[in-house]
């Protein structure tokens, strides 16, 4: 009954993380790196994977967080840590590439409590 | 009177969590040259130092951490965040850090419980 709607007690992160990816996809698939409108692209990508995942589930305060890096030769490390509810938080992160460019989004849910 | 006080301890302060971050990466990294085979273990360090002192405040909050360290070879690079909260309870921190070989970007979520 109430117990039955366990879904919206964890974080669904393979949807979450298809949605990122039809964000990214969308926004940058074709294009090549370029350093005036790279600042756009971010912009985008944040507020469109936003506001798919705000439609798909209300009870979660979200955060998105993107990269976007030329491909250069250079090297890139990221790392992320939590404190919070392992039991009704979550995260995932999306890789993609293309030719030109890394663009590496990261999601974190943190549940509302009701 | 009593709510005046809890007030103070139970926002996001920026300055105070800027600060626990600098001492952070200074820790880590300050120092060293880009080495792929330890960065790995930098990034590591760097989260899990300031998420332990953030917990230490002992204030009413969920944190997210994160941190890029990236190699100085002339590549661009760009992030973005947006965010869906409580907009008078909840903060964010981001500090960019610098050396001859490497940049450091970290960032720092709080959400109130």
């Amino acid at each position: 009954m109430e117990e039955f709607s366990g879904e919206e007690g964890s974080f669904n992160s393979e949807e979450a993380s298809n949605s990122v990816k039809e964000c990214i996809q969308s926004i940058i698939g074709e294009e090549s790196y370029r350093q005036d409108t790279v600042n756009q692209w971010t912009a985008k990508i944040v507020e469109q994977a936003l506001t798919l995942l705000v439609k798909q589930t209300k009870s979660y305060k979200y955060i998105v967080n993107c990269a976007v890096m030329q491909k250069s030769g250079a090297g890139l490390h990221t790392a992320n840590s939590c404190y919070w509810d392992t039991v009704t938080d979550g995260s995932c992160t999306v890789k993609w590439e293309n030719r030109t460019m890394y663009c590496v989004v990261s999601v974190f849910a943190v549940a509302l409590t009701p | 009177m009593d709510e005046f006080q809890t007030g103070e301890e139970t926002a996001f302060v920026v300055d105070e969590v800027s600060t626990i971050i600098k001492e952070s990466v200074e820790g880590a990294i300050g120092g060293n040259a880009y080495q792929h085979s330890r960065v790995n273990q930098w990034t590591t360090n760097i989260v899990e130092q300031s998420l332990s002192q953030l917990s230490k405040l002992g204030k009413p909050f969920k944190y997210i951490v994160t941190c890029v360290i990236m190699q100085k070879n002339g590549a661009g690079l760009q992030t973005a965040s947006s965010c869906f909260w409580d907009n008078t309870t909840d903060g964010s921190c981001t500090v960019r850090w610098e050396n001859k070989s490497m940049y450091c970007i970290v960032s720092v979520f709080g959400l109130a419980i």
